[in-house]
C-alpha cells in the first residue's frame, strides 16, 4: 500500500501546485506545495495552518480477487485563522477556498501508481482510485477554523508489493 | 524478470456515460459505433454524430428475448434451444434537463416553445410565433450571421431554434434529427422549427461590423443551410399521447478504474414510456425535503441485421481491457 499512499500524496501535490501556486509551505529548508503527509514528517506539536495534512487511518484488504485489493482511508485535515491583513475576518473565506481546492484536487478520481523508491519514479501496472470525499463539519476553536475530510483510496497489490 | 502483466479483477466504475445519435428515420439507418476505431475516444469529446448526455444513473438493461426448448423423445427432453423472441429494454435517469434529455424521456414529439407574436391566440404548445428571421451567408456552427436589424431582436441569453420553413411536406421532418412525422399537411410555417433539435443558446449579439449571434455551443446540425430561418425559443413542451416515437442510436460507456471500458451499443432505441420524472432527495435523511427532479427514460431496443453474418441483434456489448491486464 506504500506505493499507493505515495502516489496519492504526489498526485494531490501535483494537482495543487497549478490550482493555487501561492499555497506553499517551507519545510526542511525547501518551499513546496502546501500539502504534506503527516507520517513522513517530524511530529508536529500542532498542525500547520493553511496547508493540507494527509493522515492515513484504517486499512482493509480483499483477497478474493484475481489481484488483491487494498482500501486505505485517508483523512485530509486543514485549518486556517484567515489572513493577518484582514485581522482573521476572512477565515471563513480562507477555509472555503481550501474546500474548493481539495474538491478540485480529487478529480479525476484516479492516478497511475508509481514506485517512488526508484529514481526516477517507476510507473507500475495499475492505477489507484478513490471515492467521493466525505467532508466533515467545520470545527471552531476561537479564531481557528478546521475541517477533516475522509476519502477511501483503493489500489491493487502488484507482484513484489 | 519482472512481470509486466497482472490479473485484473472485475472493473470498478463510478457512473455511466450516455451518448445518443440520431437515426436517419427516412432511410432507417442507425449510427454504428465501432469499438475498433472509436473505442478510445475522449469521453468528454465524443466523435460526431454522437452527442454526450453526460453522466446518467439508474442504467438498467433488461432482456425481453425468450428462448424455448425443442423437445423430443419419450419422455420428452430438450434436443436444442431456439430463440422465440428478440428484444430488450433499457432504462436510465438523466441528471440534467436539456432539449435532448427531455426529448429522450418523452414518448412523443418534443417541441420548442417559440416566442409568441404580440396578441396571438393562446395555444398549449405555444401561440403563433413571431416572424422568423433569415440566416445570412457566412454563418458557422457557432456563429449565425444576421442582418443588423434582425440581430437586434435577440439578446445574450436568448435561446434560438434554427431550421427551414415548413412548406406542406409530409413524412419525417427535421434533419439530421427527425423531430416528428407529419401524416397530413399542416398550415404552420414554423412547424419544423417547433420540433427541430437544432437549438442553441446565444452568448453574444453583434449589431455592428460582422452582425449576428455568437452561440454558447455549436448547433447540432452544424453550419446553417442556405435559406434557414431562426426564431427565439422560450422553453420546451412535450405531450402525453400522440403517435410519434423518438428513435435514437445509443451508446453507454462504463470506464473502469484501470482504464478499461465497457460499451453497450444499441443501434436502435425507441422511447417506450411516456414522460416520467423521479424525485431524488438531496438529503437521504430528509425524504420530504429538497429533491432533485430526474428525467426517467425507458427505451425499447429494436433489432438490426448485422452485415457480418446476417444475424438480427438488438445490442452490442464491447469490452476493451485495461493495459497489461490478463485476458
Amino acid at each position: 500500500m506504500q506505493n499507493a499512499k505515495d502516489s496519492f500524496y504526489m498526485a494531490l501535490r501535483t494537482r495543487l501546485a497549478p490550482l493555487n501556486p501561492e499555497r506553499t509551505l517551507l519545510l526542511r529548508g525547501a518551499v513546496r506545495p502546501g500539502i504534506l503527509a503527516e507520517e513522513a514528517e517530524a511530529p508536529f506539536s500542532q498542525l500547520p495552518n493553511d496547508v493540507f495534512v494527509l493522515r492515513w487511518l484504517s486499512l482493509g484488504v480483499d483477497f478474493d480477487l484475481g489481484t488483491t485489493m487494498a482500501a486505505a482511508q485517508c483523512e485530509v485535515i486543514y485549518q486556517t485563522c484567515g489572513s493577518q491583513s484582514f485581522g482573521g475576518l476572512d477565515r471563513g473565506r480562507a477555509l472555503s477556498a481550501m474546500d474548493k481546492e481539495l474538491t478540485a484536487m480529487m478529480q479525476p478520481f484516479w492516478t497511475p501508481k508509481l514506485n517512488y523508491i526508484a529514481t526516477p519514479p517507476a510507473q507500475m501496472l495499475t492505477n489507484l482510485f478513490w471515492d467521493e470525499p466525505e467532508f466533515g463539519p467545520i470545527v471552531t476553536q476561537r479564531d481557528l477554523l478546521s475541517r477533516s475530510v475522509k476519502v477511501m483510496v483503493y489500489s491493487y497489490q502488484e507482484q513484489g508489493e | 524478470m519482472a512481470t509486466n502483466y497482472y490479473s485484473a479483477p472485475a472493473p470498478v466504475a463510478r457512473r455511466v456515460r450516455g451518448y445518443f445519435a440520431p437515426v436517419n428515420r427516412a432511410a432507417q439507418t442507425p449510427v454504428i459505433f465501432d469499438p475498433a476505431e472509436l473505442g478510445s475516444f475522449s469521453l468528454d469529446a465524443p466523435p460526431a454524430p454522437w452527442i454526450s448526455l453526460g453522466w446518467i444513473q439508474g442504467f438498467t438493461r433488461k432482456t425481453e428475448s425468450k428462448t424455448t426448448s425443442v423437445l423430443t423423445g419419450i419422455p420428452a427432453s430438450s434436443l436444442e434451444q431456439v430463440r422465440e423472441t428478440l428484444g430488450a429494454q433499457v432504462s436510465v435517469e438523466f441528471l440534467s434537463w436539456t432539449k435532448l434529455t427531455m426529448a429522450l424521456a418523452t414518448g412523443s414529439q418534443h417541441m420548442n416553445v417559440l416566442a409568441a407574436a404580440s396578441g396571438a391566440t393562446a395555444a398549449a404548445v405555444g401561440a403563433t410565433a413571431t416572424a422568423a428571421v433569415t440566416v445570412q451567408s457566412g454563418s458557422t456552427a457557432t456563429f449565425v450571421a444576421l442582418a443588423s436589424a434582425d440581430a437586434a431582436k435577440f439578446s445574450a441569453g436568448s435561446i434560438i431554434a434554427l431550421d427551414a420553413d415548413y412548406t406542406g411536406q409530409t413524412g419525417y421532418v427535421g434533419s439530421p434529427v427527425s423531430g416528428a412525422y407529419v401524416r397530413n399537411a399542416l398550415t404552420d410555417v414554423d412547424y419544423i422549427r417547433r420540433v427541430t433539435f437544432n437549438v442553441a443558446l446565444v452568448s453574444a449579439v453583434a449589431t455592428t461590423g460582422t452582425t449576428g449571434l455568437t452561440l454558447a455551443a455549436a448547433l447540432p446540425n452544424g453550419a446553417p443551410a442556405a435559406g434557414a430561418k431562426l426564431q427565439a425559443v422560450t422553453g420546451f413542451v412535450d405531450r402525453e399521447g400522440g403517435s410519434f416515437y423518438q428513435e435514437w442510436s445509443a451508446l453507454f460507456v462504463m470506464e473502469g478504474s484501470q482504464g478499461e471500458r465497457i460499451f453497450f451499443h444499441y443501434p436502435r432505441l425507441q422511447t417506450v414510456a411516456s414522460a416520467q420524472e423521479a424525485a431524488l432527495p438531496l438529503d437521504s435523511k430528509q425524504k420530504t425535503g429538497l429533491a432533485r427532479v430526474l428525467l426517467k427514460g425507458s427505451f425499447l431496443a429494436l433489432p438490426v441485421t448485422d452485415p457480418l453474418d446476417g444475424e438480427r441483434v438488438v445490442c452490442y456489448r464491447s469490452f476493451l481491457p485495461a493495459a497489461k491486464a490478463l485476458v
